[in-house]
């Protein structure tokens, strides 16, 4: 009898746990500055984007820009929104363990989250659900935002875009900034401290991508977590990137990685002592 | 009721608490008292879910405490200070708690009321010292009025306002019919307030009973603890 109440009782905790999470990333410092990188970032390089598109054009020299569409002015500031969503993911997991200064008796958030829900699975599974829910909501005001201002930027000089390809890659830009998240979250779970995954996560996505060095090897690279999905979102005006996988397998490679991390970070989440 | 039995828990090839069992009683303050490093925190952290035993049981009212429906009403937990992030409001902190644990808002000012944080809510916690941290801590604890309360070092950094007002609370929850389990380091606190004592040296319990019995034979509890735990030399 108590254990089919406490069975039926799941939903609610789930429920709660979801609500916590999204309390606590709201009044985070941190998850709000990643929301600002996620929307800021991408606006701000869309608008140089377009500046520059737009400039090329009116002097007369279209040929100094790869591309002339608005759309691919706002898609290639895209990996900015992907650094926003690595930090959401890590602080969201970091901010559990790091430690109060000693002289405030030096704990751990995640020993008062244990407390209020002890089931490990159900934690890390409200994480990741706050986790998507921010950045879909930073996906949904930015990538039209960027849209909108590299349109208006570029005006009628643009080269014009398509309406539903152009909204297929703002959801696929979408899908990888949550997948991104998702695979940082994991991460962290694992490294219990956010620094390296921080550093790492955003060095690869900005400076060097290790994967896409690998591709000078490989073709295989390409199914390496992030190149697999860079189709969801990047054209490839110059042609350089002939074997990356198509938009939907891509997009499955992409989340098949995402969930064999969470499914690792569960297993080692659900184990190891907090 | 709370109940430890047989409790083994190793890291690695060291082994932290041996054969661990006692229990602590509703209606009664029990205190959970041992040198540094005899196993206390190890032993309240299985019995709240967060490390796994290597052996044994810790169980309150006849179930781990990672299968309580609704933990945190019944058995308010509060281990190392606030756990509370530092660079959010103590009312943020105790918002998602709640939220979390199933607690109406309206207690969240209740809380902060009765540990004498009420002007501090809107305070980060990066900027509470160090009895301002283990007050918030004690919110926490009390958010879901549980009928259990586990508590690691509570009266560490409590001012004597703070200390003289724990006191009164332990009793009168215990009174109530709640059951209490705290360590301690302050022999004199720990005289004063508790009914059953629990001692651990070096993992294993050396002694368990009303503290009447446990300090029989001696003149103080110190006496007691030093002769009990050999940690006089
Ligand atoms: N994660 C860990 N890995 C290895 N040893 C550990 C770990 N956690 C605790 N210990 C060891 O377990 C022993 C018991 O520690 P515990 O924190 O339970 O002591 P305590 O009685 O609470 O001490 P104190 O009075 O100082 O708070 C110590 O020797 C400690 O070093
Ligand atoms: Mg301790």
């Amino acid at each position: 009898m108590t254990r089919l109440r406490a069975d039926r009782r799941r939903p609610m905790t789930l429920l709660r746990a979801v609500v916590a999470e999204l309390r606590k990333t709201a009044t985070l410092p941190a998850s709000a500055a990643a929301t600002a990188v996620a929307v800021l970032g991408p606006l701000g390089i869309t608008v140089l984007n377009a500046f520059s598109v737009r400039n090329a054009i009116r002097s007369g020299q279209p040929g100094l820009v790869a591309y002339t569409s608005p759309a691919e002015a706002a898609f290639s500031a895209a990996p900015l929104g992907t650094i926003g969503a690595i930090i959401l993911g890590v602080v969201v997991i970091s901010s559990e363990f790091t430690a109060n200064s000693p002289d405030a008796g030096g704990g751990r958030q995640i020993t008062a989250t244990l407390a209020a829900t002890p089931r490990r699975l159900v934690v890390l599974a409200a994480k990741a659900v706050a986790v998507v829910l921010n950045v879909l909501a930073a996906a949904a005001i930015t990538l039209p935002a960027c849209l909108f201002v590299a349109d208006f930027v570029i005006g009628d000089l643009a080269t014009p875009d398509d309406l539903g390809p152009t909204a297929a890659r703002a959801a696929g830009a979408a899908l990888y900034w949550t997948l991104t998240a998702l695979m940082a979250l994991a991460i962290t779970v694992l490294t219990r401290s956010g620094v390296i995954p921080l550093i790492v996560l955003i060095v690869n996505s900005s400076l060097v991508s290790v994967s896409m060095v690998l591709t000078h090897v490989t073709t295989l690279a390409y199914y390496l977590p992030d190149a697999a999905g860079m189709r969801l979102f990047a054209d490839d005006p110059l042609g350089e990137f002939e074997h990356a996988l198509a938009p939907l397998t891509g997009g499955l490679v992409m989340a098949a990685w995402a969930l064999g991390f969470l499914a690792v970070s569960s297993a080692v989440f659900t184990r190891r002592d907090a | 009721m709370l109940s430890i039995s047989g409790l083994t828990k190793r890291h690695g090839p060291r082994t932290v608490l041996s054969d661990v069992t006692f229990q602590a009683r509703p209606g009664r303050v029990t205190g959970f008292l041992g040198p540094n490093g005899a196993g206390k925190s190890s032993t309240l952290r299985i019995l709240l879910g967060l490390d796994r035993p290597t052996a044994g049981t810790a169980l309150i009212d006849g179930r781990p405490y990672r299968k309580l429906p609704d933990p945190i009403r019944a058995v308010g937990s509060m281990l190392d200070g606030s756990g509370a992030h530092r660079s959010r409001t103590a009312r943020n902190h105790l918002a998602w708690v709640a939220r979390a644990g199933g607690v109406p808002k309206r207690r969240i000012d209740e809380v902060l009321d009765q540990v004498g944080l009420a002007g501090a809510g809107r305070t980060r916690v990066g900027k509470f010292s160090l009895g301002m941290g283990q007050r918030l801590g004690l919110a926490a604890a009390l958010l879901g009025e549980p009928a259990a309360l586990v508590l690691d070092e509570p009266v560490n950094g409590l001012d004597p306002e703070g200390i003289r007002w724990i006191r009164g609370l332990l009793r009168g929850h215990a009174d109530a019919g709640g059951t209490v389990l705290l360590s301690s380091h302050l022999m004199s606190e720990v005289a004063e307030i508790t009914d059953d004592l629990v001692i651990i040296a070096g993992g294993r319990i050396v002694a368990t009973g009303p503290l009447t019995e446990v300090i029989a034979g001696h003149a103080t509890l110190e006496e007691a603890f030093f002769a009990l735990t050999g940690a006089d030399r």
